[in-house]
C-alpha cells in the first residue's frame, strides 16, 4: 500500500503531471484530494462510519438499559454512574494499551474502547430524560390506570426522547473524534491517513482526512437532529 | 348516542392513612358517605389530608386501615389498575400528556380498554363538544402546548370522562387558572356535572370554590380529622367548631349571601310590601336605586348597592321589572338555610 504521501525529500517524486500546489506542498490541494479520493480518503471514511455506528449502537443499547435499571432502582444510579464515569476518564491510548494483550490489535479492541466512552453520556441522558418527566403527568397516567409498562412505553420514554437524542448526538460526535485514534491499533478509519501523513511533511493528506472527520461529525449530528424532529413533533408545536 | 352510566356512591369507612415513618396519621378514621350523583368538596388547610383522602379512592395511596367502597364493592376487591380505569381522574395543571394530541389524550383510557377506533372517535368528539371546545376538528390535532390553561383543563375533564366512569376524582383541577378563566370553567363543569350526574369528589383549598360547587362540603382539619360535613348553607350558618369558623373566615356571613339569588328574595319583599299604598310610597324612596339582575347573588347585589350608596336596588329579569329589594332584604334574607341544622362530625 503506497496510497499516501511518501517520506523525505523531494516531496513528490516524479509521478508525472502534478499541480503547482502539490509541488509547493500547499495547505490543501484540491486536485490531489480529488484524484486520491477513491484510494486515500473514501475507504477510511467508510470504515470510520462503520466503526462509529457499531460503537454508538452497542453503547446505546448498554447505556439505555443501564439507564432504565437506574431509573427503576434508584440506589443503582450512583454505582452505575460512577463506573461509567470512570471508563470515560481513562485516556483512550491507555485503554487501547490495556486491552491489546487480551483482544489484540483488532477492531474488537477499538470497539470496546469506543463503547466505553459513549456509556456515561447516553446513560446520563436516559436517566435525566426519564427523571424529568413531570410528576403531574406521571400521576395522571397512573391514576387513569396505566400499568408500569404502559407508563414507560406510552409516557415516560417518549417524553425522555429529547434528552436521549441529545445524549446520542454528543456521544456520536465524540466517537467520530476518538475513533481517529483507533489507527494506533488498526489500519482503519480516518485516523489512518492522518497518522501516516503526520510523519510526512505533505499537508493535503492529513488536512483532507481531518476535514472529513469534522464534516462527518457535523453530518451525523445533523441526521440525529432530523431524527429527533421526526420522533418528537410535539416539541415544535406552539400556539 | 352514548348513554351515561349514573353515579355510584362512595363510602369512607374509618378510612385511615399513616404514611411510612410518620408519627401521626395523615387521614384519621374518616367516615363519609358521598351519595350517588353528588358533588362533595373536600376542603381544609394543607396537612388536612384532603388529597390523601382523594388518592386513597383510586389507590394511588394505600389504606393503612378501614375501607372505602364504591357502590357495594370495596376498592380492594379488584386490582388497582382495573379500579383506576373505572374512575375519572383530573388534576391541577391538567396532567395532560404533552406528546399526545388532544384526541389521543382524551382517548387514553378507551384505547387501553380496547375500544374500537370508530367508537373512540365518536366519544372524543362528543366530549369536546360537552366541554365547549368546538368546532371539534380544529381542536383534535392540537398538542397541549398549543392550548391556554383553561382549554387544557377542559381537555383534562373530557379525558377524565372518556370511559364514562361512574365516579370522578378531581384534585384542585382549577387551582392554576386565572380568576376569570376559573369562574368560566367552574360554571361549565357545574353544567356538565348536572348533565352527566357523576358522583364527584372534588379537592380544593379555596372555600369559595367549594361553596359554589358543592352539594355538600367536608372540612378536614390538621391531623386528618373531619371537622364538619354538610351543605354549604349548613356549614356557613353553623360552623361546628372554632376551627371551621376560622377556616370559613370573617366574611362567612357574606359568603352565605352568595348562596341566595336576588330573584329568590324579591318575591318575598313583594309579599311583605303587599299594600298598594306602600308601592306609591316606595316610588319616592327608590329614587337613585341601582338596577340588579334577578340572577345575581345577594352578595353581588349588596356590592352594587354599596357602590351606589343606596338603600336598596331595583330587580330586573331581562327587560321586565320584578320589584325592589331593600338593604334589609339583602343582608338578612329569610331563606339562606338557617332553618336547617348543621351536621356535626
Amino acid at each position: 500500500m503506497s496510497d499516501f504521501a511518501p517520506l523525505g525529500d523531494p516531496v513528490i517524486p516524479d509521478y508525472g503531471q502534478v499541480s503547482d500546489c502539490v509541488i509547493n506542498n500547499g495547505v490543501f490541494c484540491g486536485d490531489w484530494f480529488i484524484s486520491q479520493w477513491a484510494t486515500v480518503f473514501w475507504p477510511p471514511l467508510l470504515s470510520h462510519i462503520v466503526m462509529v455506528a457499531i460503537a454508538v449502537s452497542i453503547g446505546f443499547v448498554i447505556a439505555f438499559f443501564a439507564g432504565l435499571l437506574a431509573y427503576r432502582k434508584k440506589w443503582l444510579a450512583g454505582p452505575i454512574g460512577m463506573a461509567a464515569t470512570f471508563l470515560y476518564t481513562l485516556p483512550p491510548l491507555a485503554l487501547f494499551q490495556l486491552l491489546v494483550p487480551f483482544t489484540g490489535l483488532s477492531l474488537l479492541t477499538v470497539e470496546i474502547a469506543l463503547v466505553c466512552f459513549t456509556l456515561v453520556i447516553i446513560f446520563q441522558a436516559v436517566l435525566v430524560g426519564l427523571s424529568g418527566v413531570p410528576d403531574d403527568v406521571r400521576r395522571a397516567a397512573t391514576g387513569m390506570g396505566l400499568d408500569r409498562n404502559q407508563l414507560l412505553v406510552k409516557v415516560e420514554l417518549p417524553l425522555a426522547l429529547p434528552s436521549i437524542i441529545s445524549g446520542v448526538r454528543i456521544a456520536t460526535v465524540l466517537t467520530v473524534s476518538i475513533a481517529t485514534i483507533a489507527a494506533f491499533v488498526v489500519d482503519d478509519g480516518l485516523g489512518s491517513p492522518i497518522i501516516k501523513a503526520v510523519s510526512s511533511p505533505f499537508n493535503t493528506q492529513f488536512v483532507g482526512a481531518g476535514a472529513l472527520a469534522v464534516l462527518l461529525a457535523f453530518a451525523l449530528d445533523g441526521l440525529l437532529v432530523l431524527l429527533g424532529r421526526v420522533l418528537t413533533p410535539w416539541t415544535k408545536a406552539r400556539s | 348516542m352514548t348513554q351515561h352510566s349514573t353515579g355510584t356512591s362512595i363510602t369512607f369507612d374509618q378510612a385511615t392513612k399513616t404514611y411510612l415513618g410518620a408519627a401521626a396519621p395523615a387521614l384519621d378514621a374518616l367516615d363519609l358517605e358521598v351519595e350517588a350523583g353528588e358533588l362533595v368538596c373536600l376542603v381544609g388547610p394543607s396537612g388536612g389530608g384532603k388529597t390523601t383522602a382523594l388518592q386513597l379512592v383510586n389507590r394511588l395511596v394505600d389504606l393503612t386501615s378501614g375501607d372505602i367502597r364504591i357502590g357495594d364493592r370495596s376498592i380492594t376487591d379488584q386490582s388497582a389498575i382495573e379500579l383506576r380505569r373505572t374512575i375519572g381522574y383530573a388534576i391541577q395543571q391538567s396532567g395532560l400528556f404533552p406528546h399526545y394530541t388532544v384526541a389521543d389524550n382524551i382517548a387514553t383510557v378507551p384505547a387501553i380498554l380496547g375500544w374500537e377506533k370508530k367508537r373512540i372517535r365518536a366519544r372524543t368528539a362528543e366530549l369536546l363538544e360537552l366541554v365547549g371546545l368546538s368546532p371539534v376538528d380544529t381542536w383534535l390535532p392540537r398538542y397541549p402546548a398549543q392550548l391556554s390553561g383553561g382549554q387544557q383543563q377542559r381537555v383534562g375533564i373530557a379525558r377524565a370522562l372518556a370511559a364514562d366512569p361512574p365516579v370522578m376524582l378531581m384534585d384542585e383541577p382549577f387551582g392554576a387558572l386565572d380568576p376569570i378563566t376559573r369562574v368560566a370553567v367552574q360554571d361549565e363543569f357545574l353544567a356538565i356535572h348536572r348533565a352527566v350526574g357523576k358522583t364527584t369528589l372534588f379537592v380544593t383549598h379555596d372555600i369559595d370554590e367549594a361553596i359554589k360547587m358543592a352539594d355538600r362540603i367536608a372540612i378536614l382539619k390538621p391531623g386528618g380529622k373531619l371537622a364538619q360535613f354538610g351543605t354549604p348553607a349548613e356549614v356557613l350558618s353553623n360552623p361546628a367548631d372554632d376551627f371551621v369558623g376560622e377556616f370559613l373566615g370573617a366574611e362567612r356571613g357574606l359568603k352565605r349571601l352568595a348562596l341566595t339569588t336576588v330573584g329568590e328574595v324579591v318575591s318575598d319583599s313583594h309579599d311583605r310590601a303587599g299594600a298598594e299604598a306602600e308601592t306609591a310610597d316606595a316610588r319616592t324612596t327608590t329614587a337613585g336605586w341601582p338596577d340588579v339582575e334577578a340572577t345575581m347573588t345577594l352578595r353581588e347585589a349588596l356590592s352594587v348597592v354599596s357602590a351606589a350608596r343606596a338603600e336598596g336596588a331595583i330587580v330586573h329579569a331581562g327587560d321586565s321589572r320584578l320589584g325592589e329589594v331593600s338593604l334589609r332584604d339583602l343582608i338578612a334574607p329569610p331563606a339562606a338555610g338557617e332553618d336547617r341544622e348543621g351536621v356535626r362530625a
